[in-house]
């Protein structure tokens, strides 16, 4: 009995702050006499045998499968049913259910002679049941079903079903000290005629981590091992998440110790450190925190000069202000364009053919995020230009728009894709036409909740039912893309009439496809050609049959639904409005949106610290609550006061302490990895390794552009392939794949991968692409070495190859001026390329000799700053310059270097 | 690598490739003695999976119809088999002579007519679905596999590259692409495997004896945190690897006899069916090989006539011979199909006419690991155009892949979202197969 358990409760959940024990259970009841008309739990009120009472089959029968099981996915919940009886998985489709049980061949129910019903006989295992015994003859749950069909096994949907009021949990949270305590959890539905029933032994429960508390399924919860999660309690459509907290140490509440913070941020995470008796980490040092920013930020590793120069600025504000530096720069625009493309989706392979010229789709996606990064347009009104996009402006004539989209496309042009002000390609992607798909990647881009599995069952962690879906999907039926333009006479008049001035040779044989080709030749020769367009079908419902067939016409416009619902909201009138998805961005924008500015908050906040809040970062759901509320609350509060400013939204978390937090942890918080008490090291996202190790092995010269020119970056490239035009970076993509870049099929944040795999490891150790770029090149780290390194040459030599060098700059002259005339881009910069490397040469050898290897803790300690941005230790100092002394030639000493510290784990994890 | 457009417009990689012709040597004993043992029961354990990408044309390879009308019919004739009542094409004598040794399943249908959908709906016997990826079967395979697998191989190898996504279960079961074909009699260098950039054993030696010294600063909190346990364990394997000797020998298809290697011809696919011989005769688990250029909607005839047919026809009969040879059939399961059959009418879009996409009917091959070889399953209708009878999914020959590897084709998994997902939801082991 002396069991110290702390009982918290939130205001307005009743009064209740009580000791409890296992067996003392029944001080619950005294306690919450207070409350009015409390029923007693089914479980007691139904023990005697001639009980009464008639049982609803929403409240106790529906709910009572559930607890047994009978409607899990192994049993009855199957969608094939089991033995020939079928539920609806979860329940809460109560129609169907009670269809399938009074009704069809072979009812469950037997209203004539009540005791012969199935379903009291199978699951006692009268008459065999697969599935065992569930319950026991005589008991309550039996007397449930037996009086719910002595009364006629009654449901009538539109006159039984209630929406329940609310699902009062106590205790509201669980303060655990040690191992084996135990607390009896309690739940009371309160109805709309204000009926409160304990319904606890009617719930399901489940606890969010076995390693912290467990729970049975009479609500009994005995905790484990120190920590924090949640226990779920379901009823009805209520899902209730109960927070259990266990301190690691001793050191909680008033014994918390003094911890300094520099913002709210480090407020709210501390309050719930000091629940948990968890200190953070130390700050970490400017080295630590000057990768990791820059990695994080910007996708960029810093270069030797920056990291040496940040280490020696003697400014107290320096961190602050190098946040500020990183936010200006152009790869900060990049690596988040690459983030929202991943978010919304951005896949060339689903984006085929809605452009005349390949690839330029997911270009265009790109570009026109990228200038409103670097712009640092508001977040929601990116959105609005994605959500509400339209090809044609208004009142834009199709013939009009195809020539102002051939104008972009035409060579040399000056006019760009992203100065208009709405990007259609969301939904234009193949992959997503049917309003069901649109709905699921919706909720997921924008919402960060997942509803699919709304679409065929309740959800089982969260509110959404069926119906919930059905009436969301609502929204997404009204726009299409067609690549021949929209369907009406005038712009099909307009379609053949631009395509008639093109004279591509039809014959009859000729199929769209080949028209298809024709047409990147015409835009070069600044034709207008006709373009795919995006566009909003009319208000008024089209008479049509449904599109039903699933998959097999994919490209078939689904059929127009007239009613809607936004999740939570009210059914609305979508023939009120002209476009569909307006009352959608109506409500994503809204303050009191309960998803949209969180989702992106809590996204920004799993990018730094390896987990989201909600964790996993899109998947917001009643029975998967945030690791810290306040703090979520407290961020998603201040994007939208800011007007949804992402550059504050970076600043407000990469300016607290708890970001800036070493990795190392202490003693109270080596296991955390949820609460934000240390840095958690985490592999580097696939476009950040490609380019991190591209920078490491780059020139001197190279590396100090690559923040700033995007060119050949992989955190530039546009869609999901990894191929694109004009970006060496092209050739990452086998780099990209292995490393787990968004393969953005779905929508899900879980298109990317963050494992680590053997074959990320033996890219890195032994594959050609990295060995190359170690062991020398244009623009290599190696390439500057070899220079410093190169034997002295005796003066006649050296005179000789001055005279070599000599002549192929005059031939290259030559050849430059022929190219420049012929208008070879291409060529010309490659001369160019050239020219610039035998100048150079030149100046090397006419420059003083530097003397090889004089200065090996320089060169160690240069390896040192490119790769894990940091000075050597004297021990690596020590043990690096051994194996130099000891390499065949100081080139392939430090190119051994190079290749060490490349395959270091501090290098590949951003820490 | 030569890219090649098929016809909706995606770029394909072209997974064939002709290399010239060379010598090579044996294989070295220590090769063949790591794979003994390993070899159990009726039941494969390793596979090779071949896919003809674009869609094969049924009617002019494996399922002919000479007494069709003339606009279905095609200027191709049956030929008989080894097999008494087995036909297939006229352009496929050298597996016509070997038709012993693989059961041919007819009236192979489904309603997925767009390459990328059926493609993934082949490589994974999962009709796709836009909110999740369904992991190929190479995939599957190596994560119920990841426990036996030689540690100093890769366990799935695709040549070139694969269809086969890893999906929802994670980039760490992916094949390693070779990235290229091999040619014949010349040493093969594979990404990742083959020692380049002037680096020397020795070399490697020296630098992961640095790397063991300096790679330091997790140490103590490594065990806390699964990725650094991960990085550690992957490096370990990983330098097996690249200094294992097996897998350089294994991957390098100049080493082989060359009386061995003659029947596979000079061709990438070729030489691509002769190093997966030799990757699973030296203990890679699975193989996957990809042949395209199958999506002839413009002159089907020729191109099968000329190309295709001699290249799958030389390629496959040398390997179903070889892994007999070598004692590998058994033990190995071969699947080979395409994404779809084609349009049995003939298009005019060409003098001699092309075949389109057509998923309602087509074949599929099964060869090795308890399959039944000889028999043909299945029937379409006169015309080809659809199962005579019920006909198969390509989820049923998927489980029956499943089955001969020993993996349940109904344990599930968990998505990324906690949702179960069964390895293969909706197929029904073939019995016949085996029996």
């Amino acid at each position: 009995m002396s069991i110290r358990t702390l009982l918290l409760t939130l205001g307005g959940l009743g009064a209740a702050c009580l000791l409890a024990t296992a067996r003392d259970n029944s001080a619950r009841g005294d306690d919450q006499a207070a409350a009015p008309q409390e029923l007693l739990p089914v479980s007691q009120r139904f023990v005697p045998s001639d009980v009464a009472e008639e049982p609803s089959f929403q409240r106790h029968v529906s709910p009572l499968f559930g607890r047994l099981g009978c409607n899990g996915r192994a049993c009855h919940g199957s969608f094939q049913g089991r033995g020939g009886f079928r539920l609806s998985l979860f329940g809460y489709d109560f129609k169907a259910d009670h269809e399938s049980l009074a009704k069809g061949d072979k009812p469950r129910v037997s209203v004539d002679s009540p005791l012969d019903s199935l379903i009291l006989v199978k699951p006692t295992n009268e008459e065999l049941h697969e599935g065992g015994e569930r319950y026991k003859k005589e008991s309550w749950e039996y007397n449930v079903f037996r009086r719910w069909v002595e009364a006629g096994a009654k449901f009538d949907a539109a006159k039984d079903m209630q929406k329940l009021v609310r699902l009062e949990v106590t205790p509201s949270e669980i303060l655990f000290s040690k191992s084996g305590e135990t607390v009896q959890m309690k739940a009371v539905a309160v109805w709309p005629d204000g009926t409160r029933e304990d319904v606890t032994p009617l719930c399901r429960f489940q606890s969010n981590s076995d390693q912290v508390s467990k729970i049975t399924e009479l609500g009994l919860v005995t905790a484990t091992e120190p920590g924090d999660t949640h226990i779920v309690i379901s009823y009805d459509n209520a899902v209730v998440p109960v927070p259990v907290i266990r301190p690691v140490s001793d050191k909680f509440g008033e014994k918390y110790p003094q911890v300094a913070t520099f913002n709210k941020v480090d407020e709210l995470v501390i309050e719930k450190l000091r629940k948990l008796g968890m200190i953070p980490s130390e700050v970490a040092s400017d080295a630590e925190f000057f990768r990791r920013v820059s990695l994080d930020l910007t996708g960029t590793l810093p270069t030797p000069t920056e990291v040496e120069a940040f280490l020696a600025d003697p400014s107290s504000q320096k961190r602050a202000a190098k946040i500020d530096e990183l936010l200006a720069s152009p790869a900060y625009a990049a690596w988040w364009t690459t983030k929202l493309c991943d978010y919304t989706g951005n896949n060339d392979r689903a984006l085929n053919n809605t452009m005349p010229v390949q690839g330029s789709s997911s270009q265009i996606w790109y570009d026109w995020i990228y200038k409103r990064m670097a712009d640092n347009t508001p977040y929601d009104k990116i959105v609005e230009g994605i959500v509400l996009a339209k090809s044609r402006k208004e009142g834009q004539t199709y013939a009009e728009y195809c020539q102002e989209m051939s104008e972009i496309y035409h060579p040399d042009s000056e006019k760009k894709f992203a100065d208009r002000d709405n990007m259609p390609f969301y939904w234009a992607r193949n992959n997503l036409r049917q309003p069901e798909e649109r709905a699921i990647g919706f909720a997921y881009t924008f919402l960060g909740i997942r509803i699919q599995c709304a679409q065929c069952h309740k959800h089982p962690f969260d509110q959404w039912s069926k119906d919930d879906f059905d009436a969301f999907k609502g929204f997404f039926s009204r726009v299409q893309f067609s690549q021949n333009g929209a369907r009406d006479k005038e712009t099909q008049d307009q379609y053949k009439e631009i395509l008639a001035k093109l004279e591509i040779p039809v014959d009859a044989r000729m199929g769209g496809n080949d028209i298809r080709r024709a047409l990147p030749e015409k835009l070069k020769q600044k034709m207008t050609v006709p373009f795919g367009e995006l566009f909003v079908m009319a208000p008024a419902p089209q008479n049509r049959r449904p599109n039903n067939n699933g998959n097999q016409n994919r490209n078939r416009p689904p059929a127009a639904q007239a009613k809607a619902r936004i999740l939570g909201g009210e059914d609305m009138n979508l023939n009120d409005v002209a476009d569909a998805r307006t009352p959608l961005m109506d409500w994503l924008r809204n303050k009191d949106n309960p998803y949209f500015a969180k989702a992106f908050a809590n996204r920004v906040w799993a990018s730094y610290f390896n987990v989201g809040i909600v964790q996993p970062p899109d998947d917001m759901s009643l029975a998967n609550p945030p690791s810290n509320k306040a703090l979520l609350d407290h961020l998603a509060a201040g994007f939208i006061e800011h007007n949804f400013d992402m550059k504050w939204l970076h600043r407000e978390i990469l300016n607290s302490r708890t970001y800036q937090l070493t990795w190392q942890p202490n003693a109270t918080n080596a296991k955390d990895e949820r609460n934000f008490s240390r840095a958690v090291p985490r592999r580097l996202p696939a476009e950040v390794a490609y380019d991190a190790v591209q920078m490491a092995t780059a020139s001197d010269a190279k590396a100090a552009t690559m923040r700033s020119d995007l060119k050949n970056r992989a955190i530039a490239i546009a869609g999901a392939s990894a191929q694109n035009q004009g970006n060496r970076a092209g050739n990452a993509g086998f780099a990209l794949t292995v490393f787990g870049r968004s393969i953005r099929e779905s929508n899900c944040d879980c298109d990317r991968s963050m494992e680590a795999s053997l074959l990320q490891t033996v890219f890195l150790q032994n594959d050609n692409q990295v060995l190359s770029q170690i062991s020398g090149g244009r623009d290599t780290f190696a390439e500057d070495l070899s220079k410093k390194f190169r034997p002295k040459l005796d003066p006649n030599n050296k005179a000789q190859e001055v005279t070599n060098i000599g002549r192929e700059v005059a031939k290259l002259q030559v050849r430059i001026e022929r190219v420049t005339k012929d208008e070879n881009k291409e060529q010309l910069e490659r001369l160019q390329g050239r020219l610039a490397e035998l100048t150079k040469s030149l100046d090397d050898l006419t420059a003083p000799e530097a003397e090889p290897m004089e200065d090996a803790p320089g060169l160690v300690k240069q390896v040192y700053l490119r790769t894990l941005s940091r000075y050597p230790s004297p021990d690596e100092m020590k043990r690096c310059t051994d194996y130099l002394a000891s390499a065949s030639s100081p080139l392939e000493g430090a190119k051994g270097l190079l290749w060490t510290l490349i395959n270091t784990k501090e290098f590949i994890v951003n820490h | 690598m030569a890219i090649s457009l098929t016809c909706d417009g995606a770029t394909r990689r072209d997974f064939l490739k002709v290399g010239a012709v060379g010598a090579g040597l044996s294989l070295s004993g220590f090769l063949r003695m790591a794979s003994a043992g390993e070899v159990k029961g009726a039941k494969a354990t390793s596979a090779i999976f071949i896919n003809l990408n674009g869609g094969p044309s049924h009617m002019d390879t494996f399922d002919l119809k000479p007494d069709a009308p003339a606009e279905f019919r095609g200027a191709f004739n049956p030929i008989k088999t080894n097999v008494p009542g087995m036909e297939i094409s006229e352009h496929l004598p050298k597996l016509a002579q070997c038709g012993d040794k693989f059961a041919l399943l007819r009236g192979v249908t489904h309603t997925l007519g767009a390459h990328e959908l059926g493609t993934e709906y082949v490589n994974s016997g999962n009709r796709p679905i836009p909110s999740l990826e369904y992991p190929g079967y190479g995939v599957v395979f190596t994560k119920e596999n990841q426990d036996t697998a030689p540690k100093d191989l890769p366990p799935f190898v695709a040549i070139p590259n694969s269809s086969q996504r890893a999906g929802f279960l994670g980039v760490q079961y992916a094949p390693l692409n070779t990235g290229s074909t091999p040619r014949p009699g010349q040493p093969f260098n594979v990404r990742g495997i083959s020692l380049s950039g002037g680096v020397t054993i020795e070399e490697v030696e020296r630098r992961q004896n640095l790397l063991a010294d300096l790679d330091k600063t997790f140490a103590g909190v490594e065990k806390e945190s699964q990725l650094l346990t991960g990085l550690d364990r992957f490096s370990e394997q990983a330098h097996a690897i690249i200094t294992s000797r097996r897998a350089r020998e294994a991957f390098d298809v100049s080493k082989e006899n060359p009386k061995f290697a003659e029947p596979f011809g000079a061709e990438g696919f070729g030489q691509s069916c002769l190093l997966a011989t030799r990757l699973i005769e030296s203990g890679v688990r699975f193989c996957s090989i990809s042949l395209g250029g199958w999506d002839t909607h413009g002159t089907n005839f020729t191109t099968l006539k000329t190309r295709l047919c001699p290249t799958l026809d030389t390629g496959l009969s040398a390997l179903l011979n070889g892994l007999s040879q070598k004692g590998l059939l058994e033990s190995t399961v071969v699947f080979v199909t395409g994404e779809f059959g084609r349009t049995p009418k003939i298009n005019q879009r060409s003098a001699e006419g092309g075949r389109d996409h057509y998923p309602r009917c087509m074949f599929m091959v099964m060869a090795g690991g308890g399959v039944k070889g000889g028999q043909v399953l299945g029937e379409s209708d006169d015309k080809a155009t659809m199962p005579k009878n019920e006909g198969f999914s390509p989820a049923d020959v998927a489980a029956s892949f499943y089955q001969a590897l020993g993996i349940d084709h109904t344990k599930e998994y968990h998505s990324n979202t906690g949702r179960p997902i069964m390895i293969v939801r909706d197929g029904n082991v073939i019995p016949k197969l085996f029996s």
